[in-house]
């Protein structure tokens, strides 16, 4: 019997962990299109701020597949998948036989979709080959263009700094982060970044990318002409699905799964970014692109594939990043122009620090924390709880607030994961 | 396994177990020395207080199902084949605070000079966490589960 597992990014490589913990008879094989083993793919901008080397991203020790017995197939493309016969196709035309297929394929960046986006130059920022490619460009380069501010534009942007190339990050949005952040502390951000050198302009897109073979520069949708060397396309990612929708498994924005991460196609399973699973707090299905989730999903998949039935607890969007020394946290649900969403603020005027907690029908839904972001995780799991937390609503922006104040809330009910255990217990005796 | 158990009813929140905590992760694990010390002595522990109701230490707790492994983005996290408590690799810890915002407990703390997590390691170069070693009340005990269980009894009977 095997267990094939098409990606080796989190996803994979925790639910072939997970396999391995509980079948040590059957094959477990990892099929990769890139050239390396394992490696944090958030980290690539550390690569390329030039802090971390190839090898300080990599996020296995070196005899990791050989320990746990995993075969992996790195530089293999599937292109097809046969579920008559259980089997996949590679680009070089070899197939391999599956009992338990997992669809980690990933997501990858949407094109910017304007003329002269084939140009040397420009640039998505999603593996590692994307990084050396934008590093070998960097020492002929002083300008350099990153259109989207999502978490990636900025990473990208940041890194581009840290090298020494003026960085303008160009938004059509009104504000950067908006997905993950509201107008105001999108504001605070974007004054840290602007303090820090980093450009930034709202509002605005590219239309035609100039130069001849090589990227010049752009003219964006204002007219306006910008000089430039590099390019950076970051508006966003879209799932690698398309494989499986050709055999009509079912997708929507990405390859909808069941609560056990099992596509509609008997045998075959998704997770992380190319998976469509449910929002915790929304209830809605969603394709997350999120570190945190693609690792719980990969685990939970592997222990379905593997015969140990558990269900996904569904996704929370929650992400971490830290800029020029300024971290900022935000999770769950955090624009403010829906109804009945009831949100507090405590903002320090001059200050690089922000707090803010959205609260829906007296469960807490989203929070963002910029400047301290100690306790984060307590927020966080008050709303996985999705708690009542009116009495201690009041706590929830001081700086003293820690798990103390909620314990009683987190503790002790259904759906918190046995987890307090192993380490050591909190005993009350009343 | 050996565990960390506290009896919140024992816990009078003084906390010698940060003090402890801080000087036993200092360089010079010398209280009066290590407050000269160039990066402060920062403590691993925490005592969290809901006044007048209870307070208690909180520190790592090695969950079972841990939320910080999936959250860290760097591999730097991992859980100890041998003594199954949850490792930081500090030199691939990165500082993306992934792991901050995944703790249920706030059971991590932004290192203020190096970008790394500061988390509880239960002491694993000493026989008993510093901790445990402070606490006057004896509201932290350190050792096997059967062990807590027995002594949790003959408490109740005294």
């Amino acid at each position: 019997m095997r267990y094939l597992i098409i990606g080796n990014c989190i996803a994979g490589i925790n639910a072939a962990t997970s396999i391995r913990n509980l079948d040590t008879r059957n094959d477990v094989t990892i099929i990769s299109d890139e050239k390396y083993p394992a490696y944090g793919r958030c980290l690539i901008s550390y690569y390329l701020a030039g802090t971390h080397r190839e090898k300080d991203i990599l996020l296995k020790e070196k005899d990791f597949y050989q320990t746990s017995h995993i075969e992996l197939l790195l530089k293999n493309k599937v292109t097809s998948i046969e579920p008559e016969s259980k089997r996949v196709v590679l680009k070089n035309g070899k197939k391999i036989k599956y009992d338990k297929l997992l669809l980690a394929t990933g997501a990858r960046a949407v094109p910017l979709g304007v003329e002269g986006e084939n140009k040397k130059g420009v640039f998505r920022f999603r593996t590692l080959d994307d990084a050396k490619s934008i590093l070998k460009l960097v020492p002929s380069s002083q300008r350099a263009l990153v259109f989207g501010g999502g978490l990636i534009g900025l990473k990208t942007g940041y890194a581009l700094k840290k090298q020494g190339l003026d960085v303008e990050i160009i938004v059509k949005s009104p504000f950067i982060l908006s997905r993950v952040a509201d107008r105001n502390s999108a504001q605070l951000i974007t004054s840290w970044l602007i303090d820090n050198g980093i450009k930034i302009r709202t509002g605005l897109g590219p239309r035609t990318i100039l130069g001849n073979k090589w990227v010049e520069g752009v003219v964006l949708d204002s007219g306006e002409k910008e000089e430039c060397q590099i390019i950076i396309a970051g508006k966003g990612v879209i799932s690698n699905m398309e494989m499986a929708d050709n055999v009509g498994i079912r997708t929507h924005w990405g390859i909808v799964t069941d609560s056990f991460l099992k596509t509609s196609m008997d045998n075959i399973y998704a997770a992380g970014d190319v998976a469509e699973t449910r929002d915790l707090v929304t209830g809605e299905y969603v394709t997350s692109a999120r570190w945190t989730s693609a690792a719980e999903q990969g685990r939970i998949a592997g222990l379905n594939m593997a015969g140990e039935p558990k269900e996904y607890p569904g996704s929370i969007p929650c992400n971490s990043a830290e800029f020029f020394g300024l971290p900022i946290i935000s999770m769950g649900h955090v624009q403010e122009n829906d109804e009945g969403y009831e949100t507090t603020v405590r903002s320090h005027p001059g200050e690089y620090r922000y707090k803010k907690i959205v609260v829906h029908k007296d469960r807490l839904v989203g929070a963002i924390l910029i400047g301290r972001v100690e306790n984060a995780g307590v927020y966080l799991a008050l709303i996985r709880k999705k708690a009542d937390i009116s009495c201690v609503k009041h706590l929830l922006l001081e700086d003293w607030f820690d798990y103390g104040k909620v314990s009683h809330l987190i503790e002790g009910q259904d759906g918190f994961r046995e987890s307090m255990s192993i380490g050591g217990d909190i005993i009350r005796i009343s | 396994m050996k565990r960390l158990f506290v009896r919140v009813e024992k816990c009078l929140a003084c906390r010698s177990c940060e003090i402890a905590c801080a000087v036993a992760h200092s360089e010079s694990e010398d209280l009066f020395l290590s407050v000269q010390e160039k990066s402060k002595p920062r403590s691993r522990t925490k005592v969290v207080m809901n006044f007048p109701i209870q307070c208690f230490p909180i520190q790592c707790r090695h969950c079972k199902d841990p939320y910080c492994l999936d959250a860290c983005i760097s591999g730097a996290l991992s859980r100890d084949p041998e003594t199954g408590i949850i490792i930081l690799n500090e030199d691939k810890c990165v500082g993306c605070w992934m792991c901050i915002m995944a703790c249920p407990f706030g059971a991590i703390k932004a290192g203020a000079h190096q970008k790394i997590a500061l988390r509880c390691n239960l002491c694993q170069e000493r026989e008993e966490p510093a901790c445990v070693a402070a606490c006057p009340t004896k509201a932290l005990f350190f050792g096997e589960p059967q062990e807590f269980k027995k002594k949790l009894k003959t408490c109740q009977k005294g």
